[in-house]
């Protein structure tokens, strides 16, 4: 088979993994290699779904000796296969690389023969791309769960990040829908992989040269709305994944119906709302300073459709508000609806040389549509005067109504879709965060 | 009104600022040669750029506001946006009255019409990074036309020298007619007129062919989404991607 038509089968296979981060590694060029990492990451293309092409991301197989329900892959399935060889992933990475279209390799594979042969496969590529290839670019590389610990340490010494993908939240789901995989296939390499990066640190330390060991980290990814799992089973795990693992990322893809099965829902499309509300907790819980515990409890497992996570948790906790934005501590700056990250810091460097009123707050880039019911400027409050939780929440809502009819996919201008880049400039991440 | 003309380069803005210091005016507008029209009731006043006196100037804003705000004017300046220069100037005068602190001023018009600028030629800058594409010509020369908004292309070659440095390339800035070229050893700036039309290789063919595939390949149909896809990568910049023609 032509390289093209593998292409084409192991691209279109490898387009579910939502995971397309360039960043987090500083791995520098040698003399007579070819390339480096960029530590914030960079967007090479945006695709027609308008998602960030950063890397050449690529199926080494898609043969698979699984049968995982919610997967196009599994064994039963009658689809196009193709099998890369190790050479043909080294040349097209470094031609593609060569012209500046990709920032490295992300390199995924179904399950071939076995998981050990599989696994071998990956590590002779990556081996190949940085010994005799001398590439110093991004490689992102997935363990292939149930596979020897040695192969996935050795391949660990190549690459700038691993993942294992968790994809069904809970043991419950794994029995339904993957009755082959294992919890702990999955959770041994990842735990495995935790462990020899802070080895590595270690090492690090007290030996100079020390070789570096997936310097940019771990991440997974999960699926949302495959299982009966509701938003607070996904959050609380998260939140351990980052905790106990010390995961860089979780990502979560909407469950796209590609098959029917018993065990699977049948939805007409991908969840995108629901996805979209996840990644913003997400994003409160990494930068924000905010608990799983705080956003969901019993009564409300779920997000709310109509507002985002942090103004549903500003108005269950109204009374903590309005605050005085001259004199809140960061923290607290950080909660206010409207406020990101960039505008909070912002407003401390400002506030240094003036005091701040409403009108600097606008030049500032906080969004007072939403932050006026829960700050004063010098005293002075731009909100509603009945300030409870239903009028607030009413009052938000009305102010969203634009931004409401995103539902279908259609116009989704939001970050769910947009890379997992960390962007060097702040002024991006509001664009990221979608405000909250 | 006061217009002061100069002859458009960075040294030759920073002259104009060393003159009107030393001159005890304020001018109106500091324009360059090109942009300049003429205006009946304006006094004109042409300024020679001087090397020495440019560079006192440069120290001067080094040593006496900070390395942040001179990197800050030189962004502002490349950005190419008529009537820049007057801001520079105002914000430059802010900047000797209360020196490093300047930039925390975020609440002036004047910081922040130079923050504002300096962002958006950052964002080019980092944006190009990415979307730059190199063609390989039969020469063993990887070129890559491109027509940026702001002029960045000597922003940009330092990046590449670090990662492609085992290539010759050549990085065209087709709307102003400069480039970057680079031997693998060290990279210049240079006028760049180019007239025959390019010709690909098998090989080059090949791998546009690839590239255009996967493309197509990795977009998921059920979330296909033009308006997203033109806010990230802007149409402006198509004309130069592989994968858009
Ligand atoms: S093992 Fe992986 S590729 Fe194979 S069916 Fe399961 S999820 Fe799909």
């Amino acid at each position: 088979m032509e390289t093209l038509d593998k292409l084409k089968i192991l691209a279109d296979a490898a387009k579910y993994d939502v995971s397309c981060s360039s960043s987090g590694s500083t791995r520098k060029n040698k003399k007579g290699g070819v390339g480096n990492a960029h530590t914030s990451g960079i967007c090479h293309s945006w695709s027609d779904d308008g998602r960030c092409i950063s890397l050449l991301k690529i199926l080494f197989t898609n043969y698979c000796i699984y049968d995982c329900a919610y997967c196009v892959n599994r064994a039963t399935n009658d689809l196009p296969r193709a099998a890369f060889t190790p050479d043909e992933v080294v040349k097209l990475t470094i031609n593609f690389y060569r012209r500046n279209y990709i920032e490295g390799l992300f390199l995924s594979s179904a399950i071939y023969k076995s998981p050990n042969y599989t696994m071998e496969l990956l590590l002779q590529t990556v081996k190949k791309l940085r010994e005799e290839w001398k590439f110093n670019g991004y490689i992102h590389l997935k363990a292939i769960p149930g596979a020897d610990q040695t192969l996935i340490e050795r391949a660990g010494e190549y690459v700038d990040r691993m993942s294992v993908n968790i994809e069904l939240p809970s043991t419950n789901g794994l029995r339904l829908l993957a009755p082959q995989k294992k919890r702990e296939s999955i959770i041994k390499p990842m735990g495995l992989i935790t462990s020899k990066i802070f080895q590595n640190i270690e090492n690090k330390r007290k030996f100079k040269f020390s070789p570096s060991f997936v310097p940019a980290g771990q991440s997974t990814q999960l699926i949302v709305g495959a299982t009966r799992d509701n938003d607070m089973n996904i959050l609380t795990l998260s939140e351990a994944l980052y905790k106990q693992f010390k995961l860089k990322r979780v990502y979560y893809s909407a469950y796209i119906p590609i098959a029917s099965h018993p065990n699977l829902p049948s939805i007409s499309g991908p969840p995108l709302l629901r996805e979209h509300r996840i990644y913003q907790a997400d994003w409160l819980l990494r930068f924000y300073g905010f608990k799983a515990k705080e956003l969901l409890d019993i009564e409300n497992p779920n997000f709310d459709e109509d507002l985002d996570p942090k103004c549903c948790w500003a108005v269950r906790n109204i009374h903590l508000f309005p605050v005085e934005v001259n004199r809140v501590d960061y923290q607290m700056l950080l909660r206010v609806p409207g406020i990101g990250m960039k505008s909070a810091k912002r407003i401390i460097t400002a506030r240094r040389s003036s005091n701040l009123n409403y009108e600097d707050l606008k030049k500032i880039g906080v969004v007072l549509k939403r932050a006026k019911y829960f700050i004063t400027c010098k005293g002075k409050f731009y909100g509603i005067k009945d300030m409870r939780e239903d009028t607030v929440k009413r009052s938000l809502i009305m102010g969203n109504i634009k931004r409401k009819n995103i539902n279908d996919g259609e116009q989704l201008t939001i970050f769910s879709l947009y890379p997992s880049l960390i962007l060097p400039m702040e002024e991006n991440m509001t664009k990221i965060t979608g405000e909250l | 009104m006061l217009y002061y003309i100069y002859d458009g380069s960075f040294d030759g803005l920073l002259t104009c600022i060393y003159e009107a210091y030393y001159r005890k005016e304020i001018p109106e507008k500091i324009v360059s040669k090109e942009d300049y029209q003429g205006n009946l009731l304006s006094r004109e006043i042409h300024i020679d750029t001087n090397d020495e006196k440019a560079k006192r100037v440069y120290d001067s804003i080094k040593n006496k506001i900070s390395k942040q705000s001179l990197e800050n004017v030189f962004y502002t300046y490349l950005a190419e946006i008529p009537d820049l220069e007057i801001w520079i100037y105002k914000y430059l005068k802010l900047g000797w009255k209360i020196g490093r602190s300047i930039d925390l001023n975020l609440t002036d018009d004047r910081v922040l019409k130079i923050h504002k600028t300096r962002l958006s030629v950052d964002r080019e800058r980092h944006r190009m990074l990415g979307l730059i594409r190199f063609r390989l010509l039969d020469e063993n020369i990887y070129y890559a036309p491109f027509e940026p908004q702001f002029n960045i292309v000597g922003l940009i070659a330092p990046h590449f020298a670090e990662r492609l440095s085992d290539q010759n390339w050549i990085i065209h800035d087709v709307k102003r007619g400069i480039g970057a070229v680079y031997n693998k050893e060290e990279w210049i700036i240079r006028d760049i007129d180019l007239k025959k039309d390019m010709e690909y290789g098998d090989e080059e063919i090949r791998y546009q062919k690839l590239w255009k595939e996967y493309f197509k390949s990795i977009a998921i149909k059920n979330r296909i989404n033009p308006r997203l896809q033109k806010s990230n990568m802007p149409m402006k910049y198509w004309r130069y991607l592989v994968e858009k023609n």
